[in-house]
């Protein structure tokens, strides 16, 4: 070796050995990239500004739990899952470190496949069909129930709700909307009803109705006259509206409406429109735990947030959708890099039991899927929705059979 | 020398260049734009050629994804086999659709409508048949390869985009050559006045049905893309009128009738939807929805001012 070529590579070590704590500094990221992936417009746009509430909120209540500093890069996918894997690619050659959304099954499982192409972490934060996480992903994580645990838990809440008010109906008219949710549903509960021995009723008629319509009359004349305990409902909202209104004027007094997991009883328009009438009916739905500590914290900064809102009205998405960044910040802060395969591992050894929703601490299984996750029994009580089961989380006790609507 | 042939040079050469170009992003957009490209000139034959409006045109995507996707899904066959099946299939609805109609002489706007009503009772059939998946949707199994497996058509985003671009440069050549051809003549002449071709000898019952045949077949094929790409089918997504619109949109905007209009069309669409997302970002405008008004204004003004489409205009402009 001459001087010349010793002279030049002792350079080139120096100038290595001299930038190397900025490499250092540079694979310790100091800051989270979460690229938030909603449907804020087109036909689920009201559920994804929802969401969206419960991730702008996510920053500051996680900066304080955690330490971690977050950036939100919040993208729109119109409704279209089209859309929603252009944006998937877009945020992720931006440099998201980790996706979150999107509230919607064909949308995830478009997203999902850019996620594991492109290896970046993907946590779903609500999204029901089973098959998403069944693909064998290994960058694809889920914190929501399977639509199979949403009627499971919806019907076994049924039952508790029978034995915490000690009433045993024997007879209930099925009433669901004819679209692919309703029909899902459908399915799911036909399946399961039969193996539910603690349910001790016989559904005596099963009443489909189109979600677009705008009168149930003929349909809440037939459920009437099948003389049933309860009304056992599987809704949306508008319909749901229209429905309730129909019993009224129809002097139609059950025991009860109970949905076996679906919307709209528990939204706030449900509310508006209806006032007192909206009274007492009763969703059992993933929702969040109202006595949780973090829940507190959280209703806070929604409160900051919100001040005209209620977080009441967006449990299910922005609960949802805050543990699902709690998720990825939580795996950052183990993992003290971006690195996206770094990242997943960490997601992977997730065990967060201080957390805002029902049911067990937040640890997913091989196949990045969460188990025993909650539903709870929510009743509209005092034009509010309120957790009456289970117990542990219930700030009021459930009301079965329900007074008539003239005492509401 | 004529402009067209080497406009058309140098839009190949960008085309296939484009992946060593650009990033994952713009090439997924690309890939779409292709695709509307695509679905828009088979759109195209039927509407811009031969002069029967569809309205329901998801039909076809939808069936055809179906077919290849359920041969895959149950019985592991590729989709070459697929998309014979597919194309089987969606020729096989389109003939019954076109001879309901074009026997009972159910034309124009009645047409459409018999078109969208075809679309959505197979929605509903197929929210019912569980062999499908029913409303839960269909999942095809989704294998992350790095290397090209042509035979099951699976593989990295770029050899979507190749196939992508194969299919829309078949589809463009096609169309031209259909365009020249007697059957293109006798469609314009159906389009233009159907009562005079007939008197000039030409079996329009007949030439329409071949629209209606090759049209389905053509879209047929855009579903079995659509199945291994997004590797999930909805019916609630893929025969929604929603979908119908989008393919339409690319040619009416393009140009009806035109070969450039519908990949025109499809690429004005598809920017002018990421760009005003991108200009809203750049302006901080957060605001849900504002998109759509930006979107449809535009589109009102292309309606408004270029009713004949932008290709026209364009290539009146460029005389070519």
């Amino acid at each position: 070796m001459d001087r010349r070529t010793f002279n030049r590579n002792m350079a080139v070590i120096g100038t290595a050995a001299a930038l190397s704590p900025f490499g250092i500094a540079r694979a310790q990221a100091q800051k989270l990239k979460v690229g938030v992936i909603l449907p804020r417009s087109g036909y689920l746009g009201f559920i994804g500004q929802s969401c969206q509430k419960g991730a702008d909120l996510a920053l500051e209540v996680i900066k304080e739990m955690l330490g971690v500093d977050i950036e939100l890069m919040n993208a729109d996918f119109e409704s279209n899952v089209d859309t929603a894997r252009t944006r998937a690619e877009r945020l992720i050659q931006e440099g998201a470190n980790v996706l979150v959304g999107p509230f919607d099954s064909g949308a995830a499982a478009a997203i999902a496949q850019v996620a594991e192409q492109r290896g970046v972490p993907f946590v779903i934060n609500i999204a029901a069909a089973p098959q998403i996480t069944e693909q064998g992903y290994k960058f694809v994580f889920r914190n929501f129930q399977t639509a199979g645990d949403i009627v499971r838990n919806g019907l076994d809440l049924i039952g508790e709700l029978f034995q915490a008010t000690n009433t045993v109906p024997r007879t209930a008219v099925y009433m669901h909307v004819n679209d692919t949710f309703g029909q899902a549903m459908t399915k799911g509960i036909s399946a399961m009803l039969p193996s539910r021995t603690q349910l001790p009723f016989k559904v005596v008629d099963t009443i489909s109705y189109d979600p677009a319509a705008k009168d149930l009359t003929v349909e809440v004349s037939k459920a009437k006259s099948a003389n049933a305990d309860f009304l056992l409902l599987v809704c949306r909202l508008n319909d749901a509206i229209i429905l309730r209104r129909e019993m009224v004027k129809q002097r139609w007094q059950p025991m009860g409406i109970v949905s076996p997991g679906s919307p709209g009883m528990y939204e706030e328009q449900y509310f508006k429109t209806l006032g007192k009438l909206s009274e007492y009916s009763i969703s059992n739905v993933p929702w969040y735990n109202p006595k949780a500590k973090l829940t507190q914290v959280v209703e806070k900064a929604f409160k900051k947030h919100n001040p005209k809102d209620n977080l009441v009205f967006h449990g299910l998405n922005a609960g949802f959708t805050f543990e699902a960044i709690l998720i990825a910040a939580d795996a950052f802060k183990r993992a003290k890099s971006t690195d996206p395969k770094t990242l997943a591992d960490a997601i992977r050894q997730t065990n967060i039991t201080e957390k805002m929703t029902l049911g067990a601490p937040i640890k997913f299984n091989a196949k990045g899927q969460v188990e025993g996750i909650g539903s709870a029994c929510v009743q509209n009580l005092n034009l509010l929705p309120t957790v009456v089961l289970p117990k542990d989380a219930a700030t009021a006790k459930p009301v079965f059979p329900v007074p008539g609507y003239k005492k509401a | 020398m004529k402009r067209s042939p080497v406009l058309l040079a140098v839009l190949a050469a960008l085309l296939v260049l484009l992946p060593l170009l650009v990033g994952n992003y713009a090439l997924s957009v690309a890939t779409l734009i292709l695709y509307f490209a695509y679905t828009g000139q088979a759109w195209n034959v039927m509407m811009g050629f031969a002069g029967q409006l569809s309205l329901g045109h998801a039909v076809y995507v939808g069936v055809g994804a179906y077919a290849a996707g359920s041969l895959f899904f149950h019985y592991g066959i590729g989709p070459w086999a697929g998309v014979c099946l597919a194309i089987a299939l969606c020729v096989a609805l389109g003939l019954v659709i076109g001879f309901l109609a074009f026997r009972f002489r159910i034309s124009g706007v009645y047409f459409a409508l018999l078109t969208i009503a075809f679309a959505e009772f197979t929605r509903i059939g197929f929210d019912h048949l569980d062999w499908t998946g029913g409303p839960g949707g269909m999942f095809l199994r989704v294998a992350q390869r790095d290397t090209w497996d042509l035979a099951n058509f699976r593989g990295p985003p770029l050899m979507y985009y190749y196939a992508m671009l194969a299919l829309a440069a078949g589809a463009f050549a096609l169309c031209a050559w259909l365009l020249r051809s007697r059957a293109g003549y006798y469609w314009q002449a159906i389009r233009e006045d159907e009562e005079a071709a007939q008197a000039l000898g030409i079996n329009t019952f007949r030439w329409k049905l071949l629209a209606v045949a090759i049209s389905a077949a053509m879209t047929a094929v855009a579903g079995v893309f659509f199945a291994f790409y997004y590797n999930n089918l909805f019916p609630e997504q893929i025969f929604h009128i929603s979908r119908s619109i989008e393919i339409i949109l690319g040619p009416v905007i393009g140009g009806v009738g035109t070969l450039f209009g519908p990949v025109l069309g499809a690429t004005v669409l598809t920017l002018l939807s990421d760009g005003i997302t991108e200009a809203l970002a750049a302006v901080g405008w957060e605001i849900p929805g504002i998109k759509q008004v930006f979107y449809g204004v535009v589109l009102l003004a292309v309606v408004m001012f270029l009713p004949n489409g932008i290709w026209p205009a364009l290539a009146r402009r460029l005389r070519l």
